[in-house]
């Protein structure tokens, strides 16, 4: 071992023996559920979160071509004037940003989720060097929001049916961490449901393989008006990697209609959770035009 | 014969060379060495397939690890299929069997397509394979007595087959009116479930026929292949680097196994040892990966016997390894760890202490966790005794990892076939003096195949894997680079082997470098899940239908790996 190793592996043991935690820390009182959240109680200035493009002069369409061969999902377009990126597609593997740092920029926030599937797609014009206003989820701003709409919209409660249509079960770790004491689904008044007839939302990941396509189908009928579908990551807004072949459709827009897109490969429980909220708005909005329903609600 | 290359043969191969050639003798054309560790016996004929995996199965005591098929019609006028088997034990060994099947000639002699012989009546875990293949490439296994369709459902017409190089990726084929006829279970009182393929829990589509008597379990029959998604077809329109995304992608919770496996093959092609570093790296994160999941599938056998209290505590220690995957790797899942040639991490000094004290502090938890779970009653008699899977069925099944490891069947490939960093150490580095080397062995033969030996398997497993971690990182390179470049060193058509083992068990891929060198001709993947999902159906037979969440969440399957 060389001196480099002992040095270390002293400051790695002197480590663990400092944090002999209390038994109630686990076992007990202390649990560690994000009560008054904001962004970054739980991402990491490490974390690929999000991708966009950077307003740089020496962008030049030649090497933007380029790197448009690199990506997986094709999220990367381009035409003659303007240039695109689709966080729909984009699988966040940084390809982009390691071949051009100065064309792509890799963000630790999540991308946030839309209503319209086109406002995932960046567009940048060459000429236009005005910067774009950031747009940063304020996770406490998201979850009071969140817990008042649904309590006036729903009275306090919130119903999902989650449906994997055929995802890498990755977006499925992802919303059963929503459920775990940390993230705690539940105190929204938010809760999963087993059946789609007893459901207000259908979250649906993956790209909607050929397999699962009349499941879906009828999944989203025997879900009772009104209804939203949440479709979750990059496969659920467009096919993702898996794109669209003979055994997928590419994306479940394909075959429901989906009220909020969720990106990210796969989205992180904080975006899933906006995608949520998103989702009671759309509820709110168009109400159904029936004050009734509403009205029976809030009793 | 597409590779033409020839490598230093290892040690101890020319004796079992001979023994081939004694007892198959001319049916064997040719025997080739390759990749280090494979042994390629070209049969002579189709008709050979039989004979040649009896002997190697059952006399030179080698397990069935996949079955290949290519569509090599365009390089050598035919199929190709190639059925692997692993030397489990001393030797780190793989025999390929290699026929070729469906020449021109042989398609003119036969009425009903081109066939080759089944071997579902020597090696039972070999029938998946054929119906595989019979859907994705059309050639038909004589003598299977299961020809249902698997992969390509009932509304998949006839005669078109997606891994055939004619078949257009992008193709819509239309859907047509076919049934697929379920096992009938006749009889008094006996009546049917189906469950699926939407479930009621937050899980991956599948579906399941249950025939009950009572509250009793006498048959359960699984039908997949939901979730398939064309993986291996897609693979085959991308470039090398954009499979190793998609390879990420399998399963999205065996990131870091499958994306190992698939750079680890094409790191054999092209040569190269990657650098140190990067080796220990990839051994980390893989360790990492195997902490998080095994943690998540504690957390849900403890919901599944109801036992709240104990699955929340379990899931606050896998949020909190996903938080220190993130701080570590980027990503909460563990994707972009390998790049091919290497990793695309840097564990940094500070990413090491970050790792060291949360395990270290996950551990404690996880110890009072766990002997709280294990001093529930209402817990231990839910688990005790609930699908058990015998010995001879592991066997039979060929089963791999955590639900081999239960049945006495050790098999674990990072110690039968040495990869990544496990060549320098055992996977059970706490097991480091004879005497405890002795009493784990003898706690191996004394598991009993039920859901209490695999739930104590795996907390035993995250155990071993800290202390995987602790010793590779008190031993990490911190100065080397980070990837060697491949580039220029692979050929056209040449192909090799990758494997890993997941937390779920052996993953094993197939890759064969295409034309330009720059894509793959053919991908196979086999993950464990593909061999252990039959296992599920002998486990819960004798059980009731209410401990059949639990035994399915104790076996830990993929349905996505399964289905790709």
């Amino acid at each position: 071992m060389s001196s480099d190793n002992v040095a270390r592996n002293n400051l790695l043991n002197a480590d663990r023996s400092k944090s002999n935690k209390k038994f109630g820390d686990i076992l007990g009182y202390k649990i560690e559920t994000i009560r008054e959240p904001h962004i970054n109680t739980t991402a990491s200035p490490a974390a690929r979160g999000s991708v966009s493009l950077v307003r740089s002069d020496s962008q030049s369409l030649d090497s933007f071509d380029k790197i448009r061969q690199i990506c997986a999902p094709n999220a990367i377009g381009m035409t003659s004037s303007h240039v695109s990126l689709d966080m729909g597609k984009c699988i966040l593997c940084g390809r982009c940003r390691d071949a051009a740092p100065d064309l792509f920029e890799l963000k630790s926030n999540f991308a946030l989720p839309v209503k319209e599937r086109a406002d995932l797609v960046e567009q940048r014009n060459f000429e236009i060097t005005s910067p774009d206003v950031e747009k940063i989820a304020s996770h406490k701003a998201i979850s009071s929001e969140l817990r008042d709409k649904i309590s006036k919209t729903l009275g306090r409660s919130l119903e999902v049916r989650e449906v994997d249509a055929g995802s890498c079960n990755g977006c499925e770790v992802e919303i059963n961490a929503m459920n775990n004491p940390i993230y705690d689904l539940e105190q929204y008044g938010i809760h999963f449901v087993s059946s789609p007839r007893h459901a207000d939302v259908l979250l649906v990941t993956g790209p909607v393989s050929r397999n699962m396509e009349i499941a879906l189908k009828r999944t989203y009928e025997a879900t009772p008006d009104p209804k939203i579908v949440v479709a979750v990551g990059a496969c659920g807004c467009s096919g993702g990697i898996f794109g669209d072949t003979y055994a997928t459709v590419g994306g479940v827009a394909k075959v429901i209609p989906v009220d909020v897109y969720v990106p990210g490969c796969p989205p992180r429980p904080e975006a899933i959770l906006y995608g949520l909220l998103l989702a009671v708005n759309k509820i709110d909005k168009t109400s159904i035009a029936s004050k009734s329903i509403s009205a029976t609600l809030n009793d | 014969m597409v590779t033409k290359e020839k490598t230093e043969k290892p040690d101890g191969v020319p004796p079992l060379e001979n023994t081939i050639l004694d007892n198959l003798g001319n049916r064997v054309r040719e025997i080739i060495a390759l990749n280090g560790n494979e042994l390629h016996v070209h049969l002579v004929s189709k008709d050979a397939i039989p004979e040649a995996c009896d002997f190697v199965s059952h006399v030179l005591k080698a397990k069935l690890a996949t079955i290949i098929c290519a569509d090599e019609r365009k390089l050598c006028g035919s199929f190709t299929l190639r059925y692997v088997f692993e030397k489990i034990g001393e030797d780190d060994l793989f025999i390929v069997l290699t026929a070729k099947v469906g020449d021109t000639e042989d398609d003119a002699k036969e009425e009903l397509g081109t066939s080759f012989p089944s071997l579902a009546f020597q090696i039972p875990s070999a029938a998946l394979y054929e119906r595989d293949i019979k859907d994705m490439f059309g050639l038909f296994p004589a003598g299977n007595p299961d020809t249902r369709q698997l992969v390509l459902h009932e509304q998949w017409p006839l005669g078109i087959y997606p891994l055939r190089k004619d078949f257009v990726r992008d193709t819509k084929v239309a859907r047509t009116d076919g049934k697929y006829p379920f096992t009938k279970v006749d009889g008094e009182g006996v009546f049917e479930i189906p469950v699926g393929p939407v479930h009621a829990g937050i899980i991956e589509p599948g579906h399941f026929r249950f025939s009950i008597q009572g509250e009793y379990i006498i048959n359960l029959e699984t039908r997949l292949f939901y979730t398939h998604k064309g993986t291996e077809k897609l693979a085959e329109s991308m470039k090398l680097d954009q499979v190793l995304l998609l390879s990420e992608r399998i399963a999205g919770d065996e990131a870091v196994a499958n994306s190992t496996a698939y750079c680890q093959a094409i790191e054999r092609i092209a040569k190269v040892k990657i650098p140190t570093r990067a080796i220990q790296t990839r051994t980390i994160c893989a360790e990492m990966e195997r902490v998080y999941n095994h943690l998540g599938t504690l957390g849900g056998m403890a919901t599944d016997v109801g036992y709240g209290f104990g699955a929340a505590r379990l899931n606050i220690l896998k949020e909190r390894m996903m938080q220190l995957n993130e701080k570590v790797t980027g990503s909460r899942l563990l994707f972009g760890v390998n790049r091919i040639g290497g990793v695309g991490v840097e564990l940094k000094e500070d990413k090491l202490l970050l790792v060291a004290r949360a395990t270290s502090e996950m551990l404690q938890d996880f110890e009072r966790v766990i002997s709280a779970l294990r001093s529930t009653g209402s817990v231990m008699d839910r688990l005790q005794g609930t699908g058990i899977i015998t010995r001879e069925v592991a066997t039979d099944l060929g089963l791999v990892g955590i639900a081999a490891r239960c049945d006495g069947v050790d098999v674990d490939t990072r110690r039968d076939h040495p990869y990544a960093a496990y060549g320098s150490l055992r996977p059970d580095v706490r097991y480091n003096t004879p005497l405890k080397r002795t009493e784990n062995e003898v706690m191996l033969q004394k598991r009993r195949g039920d859901a209490l030996s695999r739930f104590d398997l795996r907390a035993t497993e995250i155990r071993d894997s800290i202390g995987i971690m602790n010793e590779l990182m008190a031993n990490l390179d911190g100065n080397g680079e980070l990837t060697v470049a491949i580039d220029g060193r692979l050929r056209p058509y040449q192909h090799a082997l990758g494997y890993a083992e997941s937390h779920r068990g052996q993953t094993i891929h197939w890759v064969m470098i295409g034309e330009d060198c720059d894509s793959l001709f053919r991908y196979k993947v086999r993950t464990a899940s593909f061999v252990n999902w039959p296992a599920i159906e002998q486990a819960v037979l004798k059980d009731i239908v209410a401990d059949f969440p639990l035994v399915n969440k104790s076996l830990d399957l993929s349905y996505s790996g399964n289905d790709l």
